[in-house]
């Protein structure tokens, strides 16, 4: 049987079951979102690779714990690298050596490959990128700043001088319009 | 003002991971009996797991890969060779967040436990450490060995968690907080069980308890099983 053919959610009871080529299979087709997502959290090649590489033992050693009611495998997998990122940032002190977005010419020069997305990827990519855009930009900038940065609410208030409540209100309504706004363009969870 | 006027702004914060550790779990104890906040969390979680998708692609190296599935298949041969395939727990209700704590001691006594049959299996000139464990787990002997910052856990006469549940292994800092390790395992039907430890640098003890999700922060239920470093 070559696993390669079946589903993500066929491959998961597989692996659970210590099928390593199920989960090799999983492992190329989500490592590539998932070390995407690492290094724009942590900003550093090496801490993106620990990241993800913790991430995806993680799901390896406990994969029967995957619920597909609470959506897709993607997801699922995308979900653990978060958790894993915000640990990095919070554990090692990541935030204070990060710089916002603009990267010093050294770690250019380290920064990993970037890769040309595939027509899929790219038209998804597109859809998430043109409703976060339209968000004011006040809600865009808490959002990015809890999901990306791993700060919480408060660390976000403290920075940006602003009440707690109205850090929160931002957050849930720039999640509202951006729903909406996908909602038109399909993308899928 | 209701419990549920206190949360109106809270789920947008929920499912972007931030909410501070206190705030979170009062939020999801509320979540757990609010239909309101459910369908708001379910709402704005499709938003916010689409965020991902913005960051710009980048490559894996290829050593990634590589290290990733020399651990793999290491534990695979590992599940093979004991004869006995991982159990599945059973799916879980949708919007059951407190986890059973278990029926398990919160106190470490002092058991210096002898060393298991595992210790063959790696065998090697590391460090080894042996655990403690709680009362409840008497009947357990586990032991560390240790080489560099990393570790492998053998442990035999281990019963299995409570269902749904697995054990995972923390790493306690000098500052006495228990960090999250990648490191969760079930016991073999024989009671034995291994597990690889990493990033032992600066920890001064490494423990274990039972958690039924992988992703969390701190410790969800009492320590059973510790190993002092220093």
């Amino acid at each position: 049987m070559d696993v390669r053919a079946l589903a993500d959610e066929e491959l998961i009871p597989l692996m659970a079951r210590g099928e390593a080529r199920a989960f090799e299979a999983i492992y190329e087709r989500h490592s590539g979102a998932a070390y995407s997502l690492a290094y724009r959290m942590v900003g550093a090649r090496s801490v993106a690779e620990d990241v993800t590489q913790e991430a995806f033992l993680n799901l390896w050693r406990s994969g029967a714990h995957y619920d597909r009611a609470r959506g897709s495998v993607r997801t699922w997998i995308l979900g653990i690298v978060h958790h894993r990122a915000i640990d990095a940032l919070r554990r090692a002190s990541v935030h204070s050596k990060r710089r916002s977005d603009d990267e010093t010419a050294a770690e250019r020069l380290e920064a990993p490959e970037r890769v040309e997305e595939d027509v899929a990827r790219r038209d998804e990519a597109a859809i998430v990128r043109n409703a976060m855009e339209v968000l004011p930009p006040d809600q865009l900038k808490v959002i990015e700043l809890a999901y990306f940065g791993g700060f919480t609410h408060v660390e976000i208030a403290e920075m940006l001088e602003s009440p707690v409540g109205t850090v929160k209100g931002r957050m849930r309504l720039g999640l509202k319009k951006m729903r909406e706004t996908l909602a038109h363009g399909a993308v899928g969870t | 003002m209701s419990d549920h006027d206190r949360f109106e702004d809270t789920a947008g914060a929920y499912v972007l991971g931030a909410l501070p550790d206190d705030e979170r779990a009062a939020y999801v104890a509320h979540l757990a009996s609010c239909a309101a906040c459910q369908a708001e969390v379910e709402e704005l979680s499709v938003a916010a797991s689409a965020l991902p998708m913005s960051a710009p692609a980048m490559k894996p190296p290829p050593a990634l890969k590589a290290r990733i599935m020399a651990e793999v298949e290491r534990e695979a041969a590992l599940l093979a060779s004991a004869g006995e395939p991982r159990r599945e727990p059973k799916p879980k209700p949708r919007w059951r967040f407190s986890w059973p704590m278990g029926a398990v001691a919160l106190a470490c006594v002092t058991l210096l436990l002898g060393l298991g049959a595992g210790a063959a299996v790696f065998g090697g000139g590391g460090r080894t450490v042996p655990f403690e464990s709680a009362p409840s787990l008497a009947q357990a002997s586990a032991e560390l060995e240790i080489d560099g910052d990393k570790a492998v856990l053998v442990a035999n006469g281990l019963p299995a968690p409570p269902e749904g549940q697995v054990y995972m292994v923390w790493l306690v800092g000098p500052d006495g907080k228990p960090k999250p390790t990648s490191a969760l395992f079930k016991p073999r039907g024989d009671g034995s069980a291994t597990a690889s430890v990493t990033g032992l640098d600066d920890a001064e003890a490494v423990v274990v308890n039972t958690e039924e999700s992988p992703d969390v922060t701190a410790p969800t239920s009492p320590v059973l099983m510790t190993a002092t470093l220093s």
